[in-house]
């Protein structure tokens, strides 16, 4: 199997609904691109060009088919005030949130070229663009606007106001949606796809009720500001998202993320309306045995290609840091093999 | 109602971060009201620049381009060629590449309903834009040497089918062109394609006075073109042809007015690139005509628009030029008018697209009658007259040559076109690789602008 294309020209056939040499291969390689690389966790997510380069790094072992720049979901909270412990080698943890209470008014949207670390990502994606932007997709990850909320917020305190203060949660969505607006401008003039991530709108965190309330609008609007640019929008959603697939229709995605979900089910109930993207267990990733990947992936691929807006062989989360890259590497080679199209 | 920034703002080249500024003014509703083969769906296409600098098209992050709405929706359009093919053939079009005549055999294939002509050769300009040498690189694997000429991308998006679908057709016309093109166009029939040659004459004299046999050959191979279009579409109505011809008169007109009030405005109007790009629509219409003919309408209101108001994009004592052979790297279009040049004159080799095509005798005779004006079929003399028509009336004060890595005919033509042209300074420069431009590149040009003024 020789291949033809390269990610990019792959990554467009797929998205003009054309079947390409084989199904794009898209794991979530984010904060373990710096295992790949031999960097500190820390190093990684403080330095663009570090970031970037971890990427290449990854790429260039692994082949599989777009950067993904990433480190971890408070990255537009911490640009709005929310503060976070940078350990050496593991991701930023919240430490305090930028709300304590209902102190709105002192959220600002954040400039994306200078607050926080969000230049360090624009950095990134300026490196990795102009390395190999020509080839290879950068997807950049932006934290959609529900999941950015609760980071500005105690997690806890945030899901009960959900019930006890719904007005004051969907505002502080609102401004989370305008700066996640103002961070997408600056990554795709940065040469960057946004992609959103809603880990916390999971149904393993909310139910499909709240989902509708307060994750949904965020997500419309982002997607919304990204389809001005005619760009087909991927969305990721961790967990278990089997209550709400209906609603993941109503959010204008063009590419559905999915995790802890069956997958024919998905294909079933999505795949005429969107592309689907997952959604290999990334525990068994981390701690499952190279055959028992093989195998599996390669089922999961025998069954993600008959979608039939089209598939990207994936992973239903981040890969772990620590998998073993021996482990990625049988996915890959699995994807690649049951997501052959040319005879 | 409160008028839009299109309509205020001062004419002018901006780059892609203004423009993903000023996109962010345009209503939602505008952005639906333009969409290719009328499908509102997936037919839309008036995005900023950035949109297809994140799909890869890495030049356009260092291009500078007009400010107008009109001509945004014509870079929308331009770029989205690639998917407006795949769609074509989606919706059940017939596409059908046309190499190496540049000009008249789509007017052929428009007379048949849902079919859609395009030429592969001009994906020679996707490395530049891309900055990419994926194209060139995956062509020298499939042998083609790596001193043959950028067309050699057309054999690579052959090869990968990622940059338009699996054509229903193809015309490949052979004899008097480009022999760079010729080989890349047996090599794409060594791929398995399948190709319908056509054999295009030499000129031995002037454009208008040529044996009436040359005619009557073309019109044996138009008549072969017919024939296999016929035995593709199951439809046989030479009717068709005459709107056809009226329309690419219509679109030959209106290229030729921008052009027109572009040379002679004091103040140019209208930026040297996008000028190049209204030009080359002249061939195809970047594969939707009716679509392509409404945009350089709304491009001929701009530019009327700003000659009247005496309001352009360069100074006023930008120093006129010619341009012969265009620029494969866009940049270079830029570059000349930021050293101080404009360009008011230009022989891109497609001579044959840009003239009228007479609609009082038989179409097949018309489009030969207008082919004979082709650039490449004939003497360099003949090529490059309209350039010495300029040069001896003073309209143009030097003259800009760009010679292609591999092109013969750049390497046999440009000392000739210096001596033919040595009233005024001429500038020969090569055309770099993709992302080649150097410091030395930029210093050549500015100082044959200095020489000028």
């Amino acid at each position: 199997m020789t291949e033809i294309l390269n990610p990019r020209e792959r990554f467009g056939l797929l998205v003009i609904d054309e079947k390409p040499d084989r199904c794009n291969i898209i794991p979530l390689i984010t904060s373990h691109a710096a295992t790949v690389a031999g960097i500190k966790l820390k190093e990684y997510y403080t330095d663009g060009e570090a970031m970037a380069k971890a990427q290449i790094t990854a790429i260039e072992e692994y082949e599989h088919d777009a950067i993904s720049i990433f480190s971890e979901v408070g990255i537009i909270a911490e640009a709005m005030g929310s503060e976070f412990n940078y350990p050496d080698d593991d991701l930023p943890v919240l430490r305090i949130p930028a709300l304590t209470k209902f102190d709105i008014d002192k959220l600002k949207i954040p400039d994306p070229n200078k607050d926080s670390r969000l230049p360090v990502y624009l950095e990134a994606i300026e490196y990795a663009y102009s390395a190999v932007g020509d080839k290879i997709p950068i997807l950049a990850y932006v934290p959609a606007p529900f999941t950015t909320g609760m980071m500005l917020s105690d997690p806890n305190q945030f899901l009960l106001d959900t019930i006890r203060n719904p007005e004051q949660i969907k505002k502080i969505i609102e401004i989370s949606l305008e700066a996640a607006i103002e961070f997408s401008y600056e990554i795709i003039n940065a040469g960057g796809l946004p992609i959103l991530v809603d880990p916390l709108a999971s149904g393993s965190v909310i139910s499909p009720k709240a989902y509708q309330e307060f994750a949904l609008p965020g997500e419309q609007g982002l997607i919304k500001f990204l389809h001005r640019y005619d760009f087909d929008v991927i969305l990721h959603i961790c967990g278990d998202t089997t209550p709400i697939l209906d609603l993941l229709l109503l959010t204008g995605a063009d590419l559905i993320s999915l995790d802890k979900v069956e997958l024919n089910l998905a294909i079933e109930r999505l795949a005429p309306k969107m592309r689907i993207i997952g959604n290999f267990n990334t525990t068994k990733l981390g701690f499952g045995s190279p055959d028992g990947i093989a195998s599996q992936v390669r089922e999961m691929v025998k069954h993600g290609i008959k979608a039939e807006k089209g598939y990207i062989a994936s992973t239903g989360c981040e890969v772990p840091i620590r998998a073993p890259t021996g482990n990625v590497k049988v996915f890959i080679s699995a994807a690649k093999e049951a997501g052959w199209f040319l005879d | 109602m409160k008028s839009t920034w299109f309509e205020v703002a001062r004419p002018q080249k901006i780059d892609l971060n203004d423009w993903s500024q000023h996109f962010r003014l345009v209503r939602d509703e505008q952005i639906k009201e333009f969409n290719y083969y009328h499908n509102p769906e997936w037919g839309i296409y008036l995005s900023p620049p950035a949109t297809f600098m994140v799909y890869g098209a890495r030049e356009l992050k260092r291009l500078k381009f007009d400010n107008s709405l009109a001509s945004l929706r014509m870079w929308g359009f331009v770029f989205n060629e690639s998917e407006r093919l795949f769609r074509a053939k989606q919706m059940g079009k017939r596409v059908i590449a046309t190499m190496g005549d540049l000009g008249t055999v789509p007017v052929i294939i428009m007379a048949f309903p849902n079919c859609i002509p395009f030429y592969p050769e001009c994906i020679w300009w996707t490395p530049f834009f891309k900055e990419s040498t994926v194209l060139l690189d995956t062509a020298t694997e499939l042998g083609i040497p790596e001193a043959a000429c950028f067309s050699k991308a057309t054999l690579a998006a052959f090869h990968k089918k990622a940059y338009f679908p699996k054509p229903d057709l193809i015309f490949a016309s052979t004899g008097a062109s480009c022999d760079d093109y010729s080989c890349i166009m047996q090599l794409v029939n060594d791929l398995g394609y399948e190709m319908l040659w056509l054999e295009i004459p030499f000129r031995r004299h002037n454009d208008e006075q040529y044996p009436d046999r040359f005619e009557e050959y073309l019109i044996s191979e138009y008549e072969r073109v017919w024939n296999k279009m016929v035995e593709l579409t199951v439809i046989n109505d030479k009717t068709g042809l005459i709107p056809s011809i009226k329309k690419a008169n219509r679109l030959r007109s209106l290229a030729e007015r921008i052009k027109q009030l572009t040379y002679e405005a004091p103040i140019t109007p209208l930026p040297a690139l996008e000028l190049m790009t209204i030009e080359f629509g002249n061939l195809y219409g970047y594969a939707d005509l009716d679509e392509w003919l409404d945009i350089v309408e709304m491009i001929n209101e701009t530019v009327a628009k700003r000659v009247e108001k005496g309001i352009g994009v360069l100074k006023q004592n930008a120093i006129p030029i010619a341009w012969i052979t265009p620029s494969a790297d866009p940049l270079l279009l830029n570059l000349v008018e930021d050293c101080g040049l404009r360009i008011v004159g230009t022989e891109y080799v497609i001579n044959q697209a840009l003239v009228p095509i007479e609609e009082n005798v038989e179409p097949f005779r018309a489009l030969a009658r207008s082919f004979m004006k082709a650039s490449l079929i004939g003497s360099t003399q003949e090529r490059i007259k309209r350039i010495i028509e300029g040069v001896k009336n003073e309209r143009i004060k030097g003259v800009l040559v760009t010679n292609m890595l591999g092109c013969s005919h750049c390497a046999m033509e440009t000392r000739l076109i210096e001596k033919m042209l040595s009233k005024v300074p001429v500038l020969s420069i090569d055309v770099p690789v993709p992302f080649g431009i150097t410091e030395q590149l930029r210093t050549r040009i500015a100082a044959f602008a200095e020489t000028l003024r």
